[in-house]
């Protein structure tokens, strides 16, 4: 355990560090607010609509796409770094592996589920 | 001290109590969806660290971990479809107003 | 690298693949009103695959053998499922294809994205087969969630039906949550053993302490418990089998059904029984409570689908006591005969639900009044089906039940009060079933017009009927083939 007192005192500090400033803040400091200081961006560009605003439905339906075609990297990247240990039989899977997701992406794109409108 | 496999295990097993703690109690199907998928990655924790500690001559558990990843990723997916076409026709989802049938 | 041998003997897996992309491309040709063209095309092929599948059947005679490191077994058990998959799944396909039709006919619409619907079929057949015949965790977890999930959209089918969406997203959150804590299970045992094999499991197993591998099994058993519907992870089937489309109904019930038993035989039989934990008790008492909730719940129910979910799960508890007998000299071929039977009467059962509900648009028994008077030969094949489900020869029903309680008492004696239990279920479950038989027969019909049989969906039928029956008077064959394919064990 000793080995990770340093690390638990650091902790320790900058919770108190952080504690003390915001607290002597709050004591001492004035508070005088006005219509500018509540702004989001006090010196900035005046910010278009609500932050909070409806996403259409669509981008959800892309993002599911992404995420099926996206998350097929995590084979990819064991395999680029076993390629030659892997020869081309590895080769020959991986396009085969491919080639399904490719049947896949075909299907999507002809069903127009990638189309905006 | 060391870190070792129990603290591990020990993180893994708060992990999966929460996600099963989420399932239990939530109403939104969504949240129910992300408790889901801190069971999963619980599983996760322990595949690799198993691996690490237990069997480190082979790579077993660092690939089923890649393969939980990605039918985590497939589950989102189809759930999220599933959600949307609920949302649709009954304009919740909440499971404990999705409720057409009884018994 | 494995030899290039392997891949000789996953024809079939590499077929039915093949043709579910194949399926994906005709889908893409064919015109919104020719959509039964991909229905015919997958029937074709997985007719095909029955013939690979045969070149395999000498496998019988090689327990224990497997391809690609260990991680896939080919032996006589993973090939009678092979079987088992490609006939339900023909029949589902068979059966969907004039249910939409009919069901098209009667609201005067047609059904949309019919193609994709062959197509995920044949996917989930892919995934029964591949189920089978796992033989490590990491393959077993990738099949059972390729199932899961091509089921999930499968029983959510109807976009526009609020019961169906129900059905799909319930389906969903339940698989979805007992699947992450089996994952979870399967991560305690790959840490417990060092080793996601079944069989280099199998030699480790018994140095792992007892309690450990309790927790991992409990885990385990959620997810298995789940596919096969078994008390307590049965809350989903009523449920899903009375919103999804009754095909998929019939699909859930058969085809995930025996698959899941046949994981977790596997797992079971190949990697816990060499630790000398007393599974057998634990599995009993679950058989023995699933038999209980399924009937008893089954008596209250007006809805066909509802009736026959609940009748699932109480079957899932007879099947288990195959499993609980699975030491025994019988038990593991009494689970096979089983399952196969199994298929035939539920598939019929289900075909001629989704047949009165094409027509009729209704699902309750009520509505089956007269059915002897509006369609005889529906009536007649749906009286054979409940009498084999209840288990009364000379059906299919009552040599599977009489098979699989015979292996529990040669197993032990100890196992005697299970048997009793499930012939106490037998007679509860007569109660429900017959009365089906007695709304058909006995009741006068609201209306007397004659239901009209569409000729491919009673084709399905038929072979559903014929096999109840056959294997009801002559099981030999199906004897022998069971206990050749029961060895899962070199």
């Amino acid at each position: 355990m000793t080995a990770y007192l340093p690390i638990f005192i650091h902790l320790l500090l900058a919770v108190l560090l952080t504690a003390a400033l915001l607290g002597a803040h709050a004591l001492l400091g004035g508070r005088r607010p006005t219509v500018a200081k509540d702004e989001p961006y006090e010196s900035g560009v005046w910010p278009i609509g609500s932050a909070r605003e409806r996403i259409p439905i669509r981008y959800y339906l892309i993002a599911m796409l992404f995420i099926l075609f996206d998350i097929e990297a995590v084979f990819l990247y064991p395999w680029a770094v076993a390629f030659r240990d892997l020869g081309v039989v590895g080769l020959v899977e991986m396009l085969v592996f491919l080639g399904v997701l490719f049947v896949g992406f075909v299907y999507a794109w002809q069903r127009r589920a990638l189309e905006w409108e | 001290m060391q870190v070792g496999l129990n603290h591990y295990l020990a993180v893994s097993a708060l992990l999966f109590g929460l996600g099963l703690y989420g399932i239990l109690t939530r109403r939104n199907a969504v949240a129910i969806l992300m408790g889901i998928e801190l069971m999963l990655n619980a599983a996760n924790i322990n595949l690799v660290a198993f691996n690490r500690y237990v069997a480190p001559g082979a790579l077993a558990g660092h690939v089923f971990a890649l393969i939980i990843i990605t039918l985590a990723a497939c589950e989102a997916a189809v759930g999220l479809a599933l959600v949307l076409a609920v949302y649709r026709n009954l304009e919740t989802i909440h499971v404990d107003e999705i409720n057409v049938m009884k018994w | 690298m494995p030899p290039a041998s392997d891949l000789a003997l996953l024809v079939p897996e590499l077929w039915l693949a093949a043709l579910g992309l194949v399926l994906l491309g005709v889908d893409l040709f064919v015109g919104e009103q020719n959509k039964r063209t991909v229905g015919w095309v997958a029937v074709g092929g997985l007719l095909l695959a029955l013939v690979p599948t045969w070149g395999l059947a000498g496998a019988v005679h090689r327990p224990g053998t497997t391809v690609f490191f260990g991680s896939y077994a080919v032996d006589g058990f993973a090939v009678f499922f092979k079987f088992l998959a490609i006939i339900a799944t023909t029949l589902v396909i068979l059966a969907s294809m004039d249910y939409f039709r009919a069901s098209g006919d009667r609201q005067g619409s047609t059904q949309r994205f019919e193609g994709e619907f062959y197509t995920l079929l044949v996917f989930t057949g892919l995934g029964l087969v591949l189920m089978a015949a796992s033989a490590d965790l990491i393959l077993v977890a990738l099949s059972i969630e390729f199932v899961s999930l091509t089921s999930y959209v499968l029983a959510a089918y109807l976009k526009g039906n609020p019961k169906s969406n129900e059905a799909g997203l319930k389906y969903f959150l339940f698989g979805a949550a007992a699947s992450a804590v089996m994952f979870y299970g399967f991560s305690l045992l790959y840490g417990l053993t060092g080793s996601t094999s079944l069989y280099v499991i199998a030699e480790k197993v018994a140095t792992v302490p007892a309690p450990a591998l309790t927790v991992s099994l409990a885990l385990m058993l959620a997810g298995f418990g789940f596919k096969i519907s078994m008390v307590p992870f049965h809350q989903w089937t009523p449920d899903v089998y009375e919103g999804a489309p009754t095909p998929v109904a019939a699909f859930l019930s058969v085809g995930s059904k025996a698959a899941g038993f046949a994981v977790l035989l596997r797992v079971v039989a190949v990697a816990i029984a060499p630790s000398g934990l007393d599974y057998v008790t634990l599995i009993a008492g679950l058989s023995a409570v699933s038999m209980f909730v399924g009937n008893l719940l089954a008596l209250p129910q007006r809805n066909i689908k509802r009736m026959l979910a609940y009748s699932s799960i109480s079957h899932a508890g007879f099947i288990l006591i195959g499993v609980a007998a699975f030491g025994g000299a019988f038990g593991n071929t009494g689970l096979l005969i089983y399952l196969f039977a199994y298929m035939f009467f539920t598939l019929g059962a289900f075909f001629i639900a989704a047949l009165i509900e094409a027509r009729l648009g209704s699902d309750d028994i009520p509505d089956y009044a007269g059915l002897s008077q509006r369609a005889p030969g529906l009536a007649f094949l749906m009286a054979l089906f409940m009498l084999s489900l209840t288990g009364i020869p000379p059906t299919a029903g009552f040599f599977a039940k009489f098979y699989i309680f015979a292996a529990a008492i040669e197993r032990s004696p100890a196992l005697l009060w299970l048997v009793a239990v499930g012939v106490v279920n037998s007679v509860i479950s007569l109660y429900y079933y017959v009365n089906v038989i007695r709304t058909m027969y006995l009741l006068p019909p609201q209306d007397p017009a004659r239901i009209q049989e569409p000729a491919v969906l009673r084709t399905a039928l038929w072979v559903t009927g014929a096999a109840t029956l056959l294997l009801g008077l002559y099981p030999q064959p199906l004897i022998t083939f069971a206990r050749a394919a029961a060895l899962l064990l070199p």
